[in-house]
C-alpha cells in the first residue's frame, strides 16, 4: 500500500460518525475552515458530496479544488480517505 | 448561453452532450457543471445534440455531382453499378453519390468535381438521384484519366464480344462456312 497518513489511516479505522471536516486526510486548518463556510462542516457532508459525484475521483477533485482551493495532493489525499472509507463501511 | 437559468434537467442534457461524465445535478453539484460546460463549450469540443441534426459520416461521404452527359452510357453504368458494386468505388466519380442519407440534397455545393471514394449504399436511392440530376449543369469533360477503365472502353468490349459470340453462333448455323472456327 503506499504511504498513507496517520490521519488517512485513523479516519478510514471507523464510522465517521460527527467528525469535523478537519479529520479527513488531506484537509487542515485552512481548507477546513473553508469547506465549513460553506456548509461542509463535517466530515460526512463531504462524504456527501463525494456520493452524489458519484465517487468520481476527477469530479470529487474538480469539485474540492473549486470550493476550497485545495491543491492536487490534498484532493488526491482527500478522495484518497473518502474511498477508503467507502470501501470499508459504505 | 446563461448555463445558471437552465433547469437541472438541461444542464445535465448538456453534460451528456459533452461526454463529461456527472451525477445528479443538484444544488451543491450544480456550480461544478457549470463551469465544466463552460470549459467544454470554450474549448470548442464537438457536442453531440441527441436527435434533430444528423451527422450522416460527412467525412466519408462526399457528393461528387454531375450531369451525365453521357446519359445513356450513365444509365448502362447505373445498371453496372449494381450488378457490379465492386467497381463503383473509383469508377464512377462522375455518377452522383450514392449515399441515400436523408440529408437534403443541396449539400453537394462544392464538391462537385471531387473524385472521392463515396459510400455505396441501396440501389433504391440513386434512382431517384437520378431523376434529379439534370437540372445541374457541370463540366461535360469528365476526367476520364480517372476512371480505370473508361466508359467508352467498356461499351466497345461489349459490342466486340456481342459481336464475337454472334459470329460464333451464326457459325454454328451453317455447315458449309466454319468462319473463324478453324
Amino acid at each position: 500500500m503506499s504511504s498513507t497518513s496517520q490521519k488517512h489511516r485513523d479516519f478510514v479505522a471507523e464510522p465517521m460518525g460527527e467528525k469535523p471536516v478537519m479529520a479527513l486526510a488531506g484537509i487542515g486548518d485552512v481548507l477546513g475552515k473553508r469547506l465549513a463556510d460553506k456548509g461542509f462542516d463535517k466530515a460526512y457532508v463531504v462524504l456527501g458530496q463525494f456520493l452524489v459525484l458519484k465517487k468520481d475521483e476527477e469530479l470529487f477533485r474538480d469539485w474540492l479544488k473549486e470550493i476550497s482551493g485545495a491543491n492536487a495532493k490534498q484532493q488526491g489525499d482527500c478522495y484518497g480517505c473518502l474511498k477508503e472509507w467507502c470501501d470499508a463501511f459504505l | 448561453m446563461a448555463l445558471s437559468s437552465k433547469s437541472a434537467d438541461e444542464i445535465s442534457e448538456l453534460l451528456d452532450e459533452y461526454g463529461i461524465k456527472h451525477g445528479p445535478v443538484v444544488d451543491s453539484t450544480r456550480s461544478l457543471y457549470e463551469k465544466k460546460l463552460k470549459e467544454a463549450m470554450a474549448k470548442g469540443k464537438r457536442a453531440k445534440p441527441s436527435s434533430d441534426k444528423t451527422y450522416y459520416r460527412e467525412e466519408e461521404v462526399t457528393y461528387v455531382y454531375r450531369t451525365p452527359v453521357r446519359s445513356e452510357a450513365s444509365r448502362d453504368s447505373g445498371t453496372y453499378m449494381r450488378s457490379r458494386p465492386e467497381w463503383s468505388e473509383r469508377e464512377y466519380e462522375q455518377e452522383t453519390s450514392y449515399s441515400d442519407y436523408s440529408r437534403s440534397r443541396p449539400e453537394y455545393r462544392g464538391r462537385d468535381f471531387v473524385d472521392e471514394p463515396y459510400t455505396y449504399s441501396s440501389p433504391s436511392s440513386y434512382r431517384e438521384f437520378y431523376s434529379r440530376s439534370t437540372p445541374v449543369k457541370s463540366d461535360q469533360e469528365a476526367p476520364k484519366s480517372s476512371r480505370l477503365v473508361p466508359l467508352w472502353v467498356q461499351l466497345v468490349f461489349f459490342l466486340a464480344v456481342a459481336v464475337f459470340l454472334y459470329v460464333v453462333f451464326s457459325s454454328m448455323e451453317t455447315n458449309e462456312s466454319l468462319i473463324g472456327l478453324e
